[in-house]
């Protein structure tokens, strides 16, 4: 293999080795960890983190016995607490995956930027205006750095999406009228309080259900389709007016985060765009996006067709986009060009922002007033009491 | 004209019941087709004019409102005979109607009903143009007894709030049309001169297909009657109509209907079937029953085209009630009359030389029955009422339902009996997920 001149700070040893650095190793982190060895030849995965012990080593004993020697993580190089990604960011790890809840992802953006690693990082990468602000700067700084970045919104290497909104962007159904996402799912996992948990300590474990964590479901998870419409309509929403609440999933115990939101986006030139979302169980499920133009219509998820002048339907086999999205950027890594997707998802992040505040306060919200919203992270950061946050109440919440 | 009429009625005493002028008139009407006005005004002719004479029933602000309308609007009306559930309800209504209108307007104590059989009398009155304004649950039987009762009717939006009802209202359609009989309703948008032009052009091609559709009411929260310590808590409900979907439908139904009534009008169809959510976020205690405060709905039509709609009852939010359509070849403006791209309109100045819809409405139905060719709008709600109700049980259940469920639905909301003194529980709220509907 060729030498590696982007390996800025990484490049100890000549190789083009990826020493892959795990923050945040849970479920998805673990995935993360085991699709980016699927991802490329010369990648291991040498060092963990995670603010949990046991979440750690619950990791760490999977990977061991899925990944044989791609797993070369030790004892010295395993770092637990708050600050354990700072220990990880030390060690000759050059590619870090940043997979703890969303709200740290801007924090542990820029540390990894400036420690000059390669970052894959989960979406969303921002739950509020503060953190899609810092994370818009440290695009700028991965590009100055000639660092790069790739996130997990998979859509973007997905045989499907690339194909379908390819087609739509070369005029397969002509001029875009306006397009529908939709993350209709069931309820999500949750882990029931211990008497030796603090507040902090529990509100981590069941991050997903509050907003200073997650930013809640309409960002958290239908990230991946907001970010579809962003790319599919090839701009920023102008503003939002949104519906939401805690209908079904209203015990305290979900924290204080909605279970449906439905957002009537503006995009430019008076363009609508709609975004349905729930997380309620016994309901009608569908994940997906739409496209209506003024010569046919585009079905993108589960499965990819056009319908009207230019009728299409896909019939390669559809990649396993967990694992490409790694392929594509370590790909790019080893070219010497690598990807920065941190802007197109800082972005992607703050069309959730906005529809989830259009809801919380049930104002019409331009995109300017979501990216000047204030970080909801704690001014401080420690293990012990942190109260609930109050359940939004549009017209009451400001 | 609505100047003239206005001046004309602007006196206390009201209007003459039958002016000089209408009745010369109608005796000539009367003399030179006899068999068309005979079943132009049927039950109506022995008293030899083509005067209106409203029968009022349900005597709220919509009632008393509707009536003063109707007289407003055309020549040769009155009212004849009202009934309400509450006397005092009654009496606030008929005080209303004598200080604004007069003696057009003043029924006598034996034309005045209280009770819930308080519609059948105004049915066995010389009544020949009855306005329906109860709330909406009581819609279907008020209107099958009126169109067999052989009477023009004038029914308030929505016509049913479940499936029972809406068959109801759908078997009715074929015998109002049989009977010619008036069956006008409060979709007052189909009698604005702006949205009639506008419509003109939609389906005349100028935004091409219809691909897409936005349907708001977006507003802050209404009225709340509060509780009476001697009030059963029936007489709590209906007195707090809206806040109890077996009474008034969710505002998804009772105010709604009319934007989803328009995308519908546009389109010459109606859904096929819907997803959605909602639910009560602010509006919580106790005193505002068991309706939701918002929704948000994905209507799809048979052609695959969707609808989106939203609706919510929310102090201090983002407000707007209009629609919104885009074509292939344009994009319309609903409710500002305004039309984009190839076609262009701009009706924007129509606004202001329109009449009052909620009296137009009254004029062209009054003037349909005189011209022996009364119109019928029954199908027309009925098929809105059921596409809002398509709604409301989407987000209830959060089920994919589809129109012909809606219609085909068997559950009737109202409890078996309405008794005025009986203990009635608040229905529980809808669930997502758990509801049976």
């Amino acid at each position: 293999m060729t030498t590696m001149p982007a390996f800025h700070g990484a490049h100890v040893d000549g190789s083009d080795e990826i020493r892959v650095g795990l923050i945040g190793c849970g479920g998805r982190g673990t995935g993360a960890a085991r699709n980016v060895v699927d991802a490329a030849p010369g990648v291991r995965i040498v060092a963990m983190a995670d603010a949990f012990k046991d979440r750690l080593d619950e990791s760490r004993t999977i990977l061991t016995s899925r990944l044989a020697d791609k797993m070369a993580v030790t004892d010295d190089t395993c770092f637990v607490g708050l600050d354990a990604y700072k220990k990880l960011l030390e060690t000759n790890v050059n590619y870090v995956i940043l997979a703890t809840p969303p709200s740290f992802r801007p924090g542990h953006i820029k540390a990894a930027v400036t420690a000059g690693k390669y970052i894959f990082a989960e979406k969303p990468v921002a739950v509020d205006g503060a953190g899609v602000r810092s994370c818009l700067e440290s695009f700028d700084e991965i590009n100055k750095k000639g660092l790069g970045l790739v996130t997990g919104t998979l859509y973007r290497h997905h045989t499907g999406y690339l194909e379908s909104i390819k087609r739509v962007h070369e005029g397969a159904i002509g001029d875009v009228l306006t397009a529908y996402g939709w993350y209709n799912t069931t309820m999500l996992w949750r882990k029931d309080r211990q008497p030796e948990w603090t507040d902090l300590e529990y509100q981590m474990r069941n991050w997903l259900y509050y907003t200073w964590l997650s930013g809640d479901h309409l960002v958290e998870q239908a990230v991946h389709n907001l970010d579809a419409l962003n790319w599919i309509m090839g701009a920023n929403p102008v503003a939002a007016v949104s519906t939401g609440g805690r209908q079904t999933r209203t015990a305290p115990e979900w924290g204080h985060i909605y279970d449906h939101f439905a957002v009537d986006y503006e995009y430019p030139n008076g363009k609508h765009v709609q975004m349905f979302t729930r997380q309620q169980d016994g309901c009608e499920k569908k994940v997906a996006n739409e496209v209506v133009g003024t010569k046919g219509r585009a079905f993108i998820l589960p499965r990819f067709s056009i319908t009207g002048a230019q009728p299409w339907t896909l019939e390669a086999p559809i990649n396993d986009a967990y694992v490409v999205e790694h392929t594509d950027f370590i790909t790019s890594i080893r070219a010497g060009k690598p990807l920065n997707e941190l802007k197109q998802i800082a972005e992607s992040s703050l069309v959730g922002i906005l529809g989830r505040e259009a809801a919380y306060t049930g104002k019409r919200l331009t995109w300017e007033e979501a990216l000047a919203t204030p970080s909801l992270f704690p001014e401080k950061l420690e293990w012990g009491p942190m109260p609930m946050p109050p359940v939004p109440m549009p017209g009451v919440t400001a | 004209m609505a100047h003239d009429d206005d001046h004309e009625h602007a006196t206390s005493s009201g209007i003459p019941p039958v002016s000089r002028r209408t009745f010369i008139r109608t005796t000539s009407v009367a003399a030179g087709a006899l068999a068309a006005s005979q079943i132009s005004l049927p039950g109506a002719w022995a008293a030899g004019s083509d005067e209106i004479r409203i029968g009022l029933i349900g005597a709220g602000g919509r009632g008393t409102g509707a009536v003063q309308n109707a007289i407003k609007s055309s020549k040769g009306v009155r009212l004849v005979a009202m009934a309400e559930l509450f006397p005092d309800r009654l009496a606030e209504a008929r005080k209303t109607l004598a200080d604004k209108v007069g003696a057009a307007a003043t029924v006598k104590d034996d034309r005045a009903f209280s009770g819930l059989d308080g519609y059948k009398s105004v049915l066995q009155s010389d009544a020949n143009y009855i306005i329906l304004a109860t709330p909406p649950g009581f819609r279907p039987i008020h209107l099958q007894a009126a169109i067999e009762a052989g009477k023009h009717v004038f029914t308030e939006k929505p016509v049913a709030v479940d499936g029972p009802g809406l068959r109801t209202v759908l078997s009715l359609v074929d015998v109002a049309a049989q009977k010619k009989l008036l069956v006008g309703c409060g979709l007052q948008r189909h009698h604005q001169q702006g949205y009639l032009e506008t419509m003109a052009r939609i389906h005349d091609g100028a935004i091409g297909d219809i691909v897409t559709a936005r349907a708001y009411w977006n507003q802050g929260p209404i009225w709340n009657r509060g509780r009476k310590a001697d009030w059963s808590d029936t007489e709590w409900q209906l007195r707090n109509w809206y806040y109890f979907t077996w009474l008034c439908g969710d505002h998804i139904v009772e105010q709604h209907v009319h934007n989803l009534d328009v995308v519908n009008w546009a389109k010459k169809a109606h859904p096929v079937k819907a997803v959605g959510t909602g639910g009560r976020q602010v509006r919580t205690g106790p005193e505002w029953g068991h309706i939701y405060d918002h929704f948000a709905i994905d209507f799809e039509y048979e052609d695959g085209t969707h609808l989106f709609s939203m609706c919510r009852q929310q102090a201090n939010t983002a407000g707007s009630v209009s629609e919104a359509i885009t074509g292939t070849k344009g994009f319309c403006q609903a409710n500002d009359y305004v039309i984009t791209g190839e076609k262009a309109f701009d009706g924007s100045a129509i606004k202001r030389k329109e009449l009052d819809p909620y009296q137009q409405e009254h004029a062209d139905f009054i003037a349909s029955i005189r011209k022996g060719e009364p119109i019928s709008e029954l199908k027309m709600v009925a098929e809105s009422t059921a596409t809002a109700i398509l709604g409301r049980e989407a987000a209830y259940t959060g089920r994919l339902v589809t129109f012909d469920e809606v219609v085909n639905g068997t559950t009737s909301l109202a409890p078996p009996t309405v008794d005025l003194t009986a203990s009635l529980a608040t229905p529980p709220v809808a669930m997502p997920g758990a509801s049976t509907n």
